[in-house]
């Protein structure tokens, strides 16, 4: 029976929510890539729905479920996870696994940015942003909005430009100011949108990547990874190759389920939680003037977790 | 009636400030309300907004104590923009329509003959110079009593199943909030370390050890870090915080430090950056798994010690995770980096050993 066992991993982020299912060599059996939009209950019960269409569980039982991503949290309740894990040591892990002899790991994704450095497949150094949100694909976005294109169309129109206009990069608020006035000199639009792409790459570089030493093999991930300007952007200002994986974006997920395997936690997952019906609930703990936010979450009516509180007094 | 003299709230410390005001001073001590949400809303809305978060902490720590009937406010200084704070803040206070008494101790800071006593004067004009004296080395015994059983705590507390390791701990903080005099402070001393003794620990044979270093009232004070070094204990980790006022302030060894970093580090860059990167190079020489660099939104000195501990980070193949606080509400960007600074450190160790 061993060799039927299968692990899920679930990356639930801020923008899209991912899956894979892998058996024990690591092999995906199933992926599935959707958008969260504002519900990643309501998309984890989607996500749910068409990887079971993929699965057959008479062949492959799986015995343990990984989660990351920021509502880790609210869906390793709902789904009973083995492992709850943070995106970044996730998306190392699953990284790793593909690309054993990466050196930098590069993400940039909807609302954040980090950088791991690896040695030997260990990750020895990370950053990520802190305070701002600058350089992130939530700019990527706005940017493209304002220039009346879709954000997916931006990589092809940069690549069409041969002079990138300049663009201030330090901050997102100037950088989209200075863009305005590039826009109203005159600046033709495929070198703007490439300046664009070159700014999110040196704000990354002067900002989350301050004082890293970046080695080859790098590997670029996150949402804007799928951006062919800003990978060239990168190529250019770093001074070596890209590599971008095709299933980048499921690497956060494929480390929630390796992470998950080699827990030594086991239970059986049942596809039956996406037709339960889940609640949270919100509740202002008065114990003291921190009033803290108690989250709890209920399972057909009943429930299952609750967090948020600082002290036992909030505790639920 | 005796006069109610209140410090903003900073760490424990308050219980040394108490017992310093009540037995030397003769004033009773009013012990601001602990520090919420709500004192740094109080701070945040009151200060200019890009001053550093201690600023504002510390204002509305003073507005709680002044709400809760405080009659004097005294106001400390330091290395940094620290010395002109308690200046604004008495301004702000009084704008406010508050009417109490101010002891603005950075006046005293004059590097003359008489200024402690006349700081002593300014505070308590009756006061004897003598018996304040003797209570200020009493009061600074609590404080290396206090930083030694603070630190002891959080070596170890990661390592205790029992969880009576925090009990011990908590006793020892009411035992100080209550002494008053030499022979308490020394009873609850004795009686911590005996507690701890008791206490068995699991702790493996080579625990993973981070540093924790940084920005003097951020790194110091559980609520402004967010308690983070509880939460890297709670991981299972031996922190270790050099900083504390012995190490500052009643043993500091300045120009010793200086002279351990000068290759790092020409001259001081104010604050105690100087520290910083001398206690940054004493933990990665002793084979520490890994640093974190603790400071608010804003702090110069910090702001310029990054760089080097960049360097140093290189040089010793030490990995560093920098926080920078503000005024936040919650703390699920912290636990993040965190968890992935202990995977990181941990899987490192493993790999290596």
């Amino acid at each position: 029976m061993t060799e039927k066992l299968a692990f899920l991993g679930i990356d639930v982020g801020s923008i899209s929510t991912k899956a894979v299912i892998i058996d024990k060599t690591r092999a995906i059996l199933a992926r599935e890539y959707i958008w969260t939009e504002g519900n990643p209950l309501q998309a984890v019960k989607k996500l749910l729905s068409l990887l079971a269409q993929q699965f057959d569980p008479q062949s492959r039982q799986i015995v343990g479920v990984g989660v990351t991503g920021s509502a880790r949290r609210l869906v390793g309740a709902m789904v009973g996870a083995t492992m709850v894990k943070n995106e970044i040591t996730a998306h190392a892990v699953g990284t790793t696994s593909f690309h054993p002899d990466v050196r930098t790991i590069l993400e940039i994704g909807g609302q954040d940015s980090k950088i791991i450095l690896v040695e030997n497949g260990v990750a020895i150094d990370y950053a990520m942003n802190t305070l701002c949100a600058a350089g992130t694909g939530a700019f990527l976005s706005s940017q493209a909005r304002r220039l009346g294109i879709d954000v997916e169309e931006m990589g092809a129109y940069a690549l069409k430009s041969e002079h990138p206009t300049l663009i201030a990069a330090r901050c997102t608020v100037f950088a989209e100011s200075d863009l305005v006035h590039k826009i109203q000199m005159g600046h033709p639009r495929e070198d703007i949108i490439a300046g664009v792409c070159r700014a999110v790459a040196s704000n990354y570089i002067n900002n989350v990547a301050k004082g890293k030493k970046i080695v080859s093999p790098v590997v670029f991930q996150g949402g804007v990874s799928k951006n062919i300007g800003v990978v060239h952007a990168f190529e250019d200002l770093l001074q070596c190759p890209i590599i971008v994986d095709e299933n980048g974006h499921l690497m956060g997920a494929m480390g929630a389920a390796i992470l998950a395997q080699r827990s030594p936690k086991r239970t059986a997952f049942d596809f039956s939680v996406r037709n339960m019906e889940f609640v949270t609930r919100e509740r202002n703990c008065g114990g003291c003037s921190n009033h803290c936010e108690v989250i709890c979450v209920y399972r057909d009516g009943e429930l299952v977790d609750s967090w948020g509180n600082r002290c036992e007094r909030g505790a639920v | 009636m005796k006069k109610k003299v209140a410090l903003p709230r900073y760490g424990e410390y308050n219980c040394a400030m108490k017992y310093l005001v009540e037995q030397g001073f003769d004033y009773e001590c009013l012990l601001p309300p602990p520090l919420t949400r709500r004192s740094e809303e109080l701070g945040a809305k009151n200060s200019p907004d890009l001053v550093c978060t201690p600023f504002k902490t510390t204002l509305g720590s003073m507005i709680e104590a002044l709400e809760a009937g405080a009659d004097m406010i005294i106001m400390v200084y330091g290395a940094c923009r620290l010395n002109y704070y308690a200046e604004l803040q008495e301004q702000i206070l009084r704008d406010l329509g508050y009417t109490f008494d101010f002891v603005n101790l950075s006046l005293y800071n004059t590097g003359k003959k008489w200024d402690l006593l006349r700081a002593v004067k300014a505070i308590n004009p009756d006061a004897s110079v003598v018996k304040v004296g003797r209570t200020l080395l009493e009061a600074a015994k609590m404080v290396e009593h206090l930083d030694e059983i603070t630190a002891r705590y959080y070596q170890n507390c990661g390592f205790d199943p029992s969880g009576a390791y925090p009990k011990v701990y908590q006793q020892f903080l009411a035992d100080m909030y209550a002494a008053r005099s030499r022979a308490e402070i020394e009873e609850g001393y004795l009686a911590a370390l005996q507690g701890f003794d008791r206490v068995p620990l699991q702790k493996p044979a080579n625990p993973i050890r981070v540093g924790i270093l940084g920005e003097y009232y951020t790194v110091m004070d559980p609520f402004s870090n967010l308690e983070i070094e509880r939460k890297l204990a709670d991981m299972g980790v031996e922190v270790h915080r050099w900083m504390n006022i012995t190490s500052d302030l009643l043993h500091n060894e300045g120009r010793k430090q200086q002279a351990q970093i000068l290759d790092r580090s020409a001259f001081s860059m104010g604050g105690n950056a100087t520290a910083d990167l001398y206690q940054a190079q004493c933990f990665a020489q002793q084979g520490f798994d890994g640093l974190v660099h603790v400071k608010s939104a804003g702090c110069t000195p910090e702001t310029d010690v990054m760089p080097v501990l960049a360097n140093l980070s290189q040089d010793y193949k030490i990995p560093i995770l920098y926080l920078t606080y503000d005024s936040q509400t919650s703390d699920v960007g912290l636990m993040t980096r965190l968890e992935a600074f202990y995977d990181m450190i941990e899987m490192r160790k493993k790999a290596i050993l």
